[in-house]
């Protein structure tokens, strides 16, 4: 590369800034293209095809037009009702997660002794690997592990039950599994946001007569806004993705009963070798979660793209 | 609100959270130090009588378990300890190296469109099982399946939004006179950063290293539907462990997931402030 003397900034010397930039960015951007772009146009290729590993090279493939998707989305159930149930899941597990989190958070407003310690160990669970949070919890839920044990202990005999042999146990196992991994991040992120909450208006208003009740509500919570919008979006773009914890659980039985739009996906291309088919599914997803996104982010655009030129 | 002290009430509640918190974790220890009598005991052992380490080296010498008369795990995990440490070590240092240019280039010259990084962002929403498909179908085409190469460029090409954004926030931190000062002062840009930007920014290097070591090490479904008979990660040989053996090996199946969360445990609470930086792309700074 030549240098060439700079144009446009009165510092420095060297490459313009345009050119800083392209260089600085160009390695990034080269991996995106080739590991990301380059498997979407695939799959959106496929997916128009009945390709399958049998058939050899791709390009022996047969077009069959929309065929693959008017069949996911008018005749496949499976696929329908994987899609409502993840995001079922994923709204309960993000509205318990966050009364959980922002519960433990106003409690960590308080003093108390060790509290450096408590903090540190109710990180613990976002530190671990989700398949490891699968298992743990796949043994938690045994018929004869602790949970029935703890169960038994309290209900009696008839307490015990078992939890992956039913549909809405099973559910509940992974919900459960999936509230106790994560709860910890809307902690994490909630306290830092009550941290940030400016003590002069919370002060005030307790002089002008408001009971904690409305502090909170009217003079904490519209501050805190922002930062719970972040929490939720990014959480509800991981949620989406639910795989590892169910796979250990359940492998989305008992039947289909808790597939998640991923564990369906990965049955189809990896279990059934549907990859054509496979790839219609994952690029519906794709879009879908596309759209989603950001509509999810557009509210906090400006908050996430803060600090940029 | 910031002084008040917890009343009991409140001390019994934060009491059971951190029950509920902790229990999980006690237990998987206490499975993993399990001799094979208390394994699949019913009702379940909480605390082993006599702990024993068996189950770990079972891990690496299936014959271990011998001395007690159960049959072995068929397949040791060596190989998937050391898949794990390879793909997430140059994986992790690969993302961290580009992103930290991206980062730089972005914060210091930014391409002026705004819709970037959410493109990027909108990249992390996709489901790994969607991207998963054409990559299983391109690799197998260019022998790229069942490779650490394959492996590896995956795991890069997911995590360097991770990597970007985080350390995007670090450089974002940073006044721009200091580098200026040391252009005037006649070094090139490249050189300016080099020198100062990095430097400067040593400790936010290094807790994005260990985030993207976080989420590297903890990646399963890429390594699962990539790996057939020359790769393994430890992920995939626990899911491996079990489905094969139907439960029955309980304590070495704890053992191989203790061996797994250590690090990251470890890792963890040492980044713990930054964690929801990462996170959060570092949308939320603390």
């Amino acid at each position: 590369m030549t240098q060439t003397p700079s144009s446009t900034s009165p510092s420095g010397k060297g490459l313009s800034n345009k050119a800083i930039a392209r260089i600085f960015t160009v390695p990034g951007q080269v991996v995106s293209v080739l590991v990301l772009v380059m498997p979407l146009l695939v799959a959106l290729y496929m997916s128009f095809t009945d390709w399958s590993p049998t058939r050899g090279s791709l390009f022996d493939a047969f077009f069959v037009g929309f065929e693959n998707y008017s069949e996911l989305l008018v005749y496949d159930t499976r696929f329908i009702y994987a899609v409502i149930r993840t995001f079922l899941i994923s709204s309960v597990c993000l509205c318990l997660e966050f009364t959980f989190g922002l519960g433990l958070a106003v409690l960590f407003m308080r003093k108390f002794r060790g509290k450096s310690v408590l903090f540190s160990a109710f990180l613990t669970p976002m530190m671990i690997l989700p398949v490891v949070v699968g298992y743990i919890f796949w043994m938690l839920f045994q018929s004869n592990g602790p949970i029935n044990q703890m169960l038994e202990f309290c209900f009696g005999a008839e307490a015990a039950m078992e939890w992956f042999k039913h549909a809405p146990t099973a559910i509940f196992a992974v919900i459960i599994t999936e509230v106790w991994h994560w709860t910890p991040l809307f902690f994490l992120i909630l306290l830092s946001g009550l941290n940030s909450v400016p003590e002069n208006p919370v002060r005030a208003a307790v002089i002008l007569g408001a009971n904690p009740r409305q502090v909170f509500w009217r003079v904490v919570m519209p501050t805190l806004k922002p930062v719970i919008i972040v929490a939720f979006v990014i959480r509800a773009m991981e949620v989406i993705k639910l795989f590892d914890e169910v796979y250990m659980l359940t492998r989305g039985g008992p039947g289909s009963s808790t597939e998640t739009i991923s564990l369906y996906i990965y049955k189809l291309a990896f279990n059934d070798f549907q990859l054509a088919y496979g790839a219609a599914a994952a690029f519906l997803v794709l879009v879908g979660s596309l759209l989603l996104v950001h509509m999810l982010l557009a509210p906090v655009r400006d908050q996430l793209l803060e600090g940029d030129n | 609100m910031h002084d008040k002290k917890l009343s009991p009430v409140q001390t019994v509640i934060m009491g059971l959270a951190l029950i509920i918190v902790l229990f999980p974790v006690f237990w998987i220890l206490m499975t993993a130090i399990k001799p094979p009598t208390d394994w699949n005991a019913s009702p379940a052992i909480w605390v082993p009588s006599e702990p024993t380490f068996v189950n770990f080296q079972t891990l690496f010498d299936p014959e271990a378990l011998g001395k007690y008369g159960v049959g072995g795990v068929s397949q040791p995990a060596t190989r998937a300890v050391f898949g794990s440490l390879l793909a997430t070590i140059v994986s992790t240092t690969l993302s961290v190296f580009i992103g930290l240019f991206s980062a730089i280039g972005i914060s210091r010259y930014g391409n002026n469109s705004k819709s970037t990084p959410l493109v990027i962002l909108s990249g992390r929403m996709f489901p790994p099982a969607a991207i998963a498909v054409p990559f299983v179908i391109i690799f197998s085409n260019i022998g790229l399946i069942d490779s650490y190469t394959g492996l590896i460029a995956i795991y890069v090409a997911v995590t360097l939004p991770f990597s970007t954004w985080m350390l995007k926030s670090f450089v974002d931190d940073l006044p721009r006179q200091i580098e200026e000062a040391a252009m005037i002062d006649g070094r090139s840009k490249l050189a300016a950063h080099l020198t100062v930007t990095i430097p400067l920014i040593k400790g936010g290097l290094f807790a994005t290293t260990m985030f993207i070591f976080i989420l590297n090490w903890s990646e399963f479904m890429f390594a699962l539907v990539l790996s057939y008979s020359n790769i393994s990660t430890i992920p995939v040989q626990l899911a491996k462990y079990v489905t094969a053996t139907a439960g029955t090996l309980y304590g070495v199946q704890a053992a191989l997931a203790v061996l797994a969360m250590i690090p990251l445990v470890i890792v963890g609470y040492l980044i713990q402030g930054h964690l929801a930086r990462g996170m959060t792309f570092g949308a939320i700074k603390q």
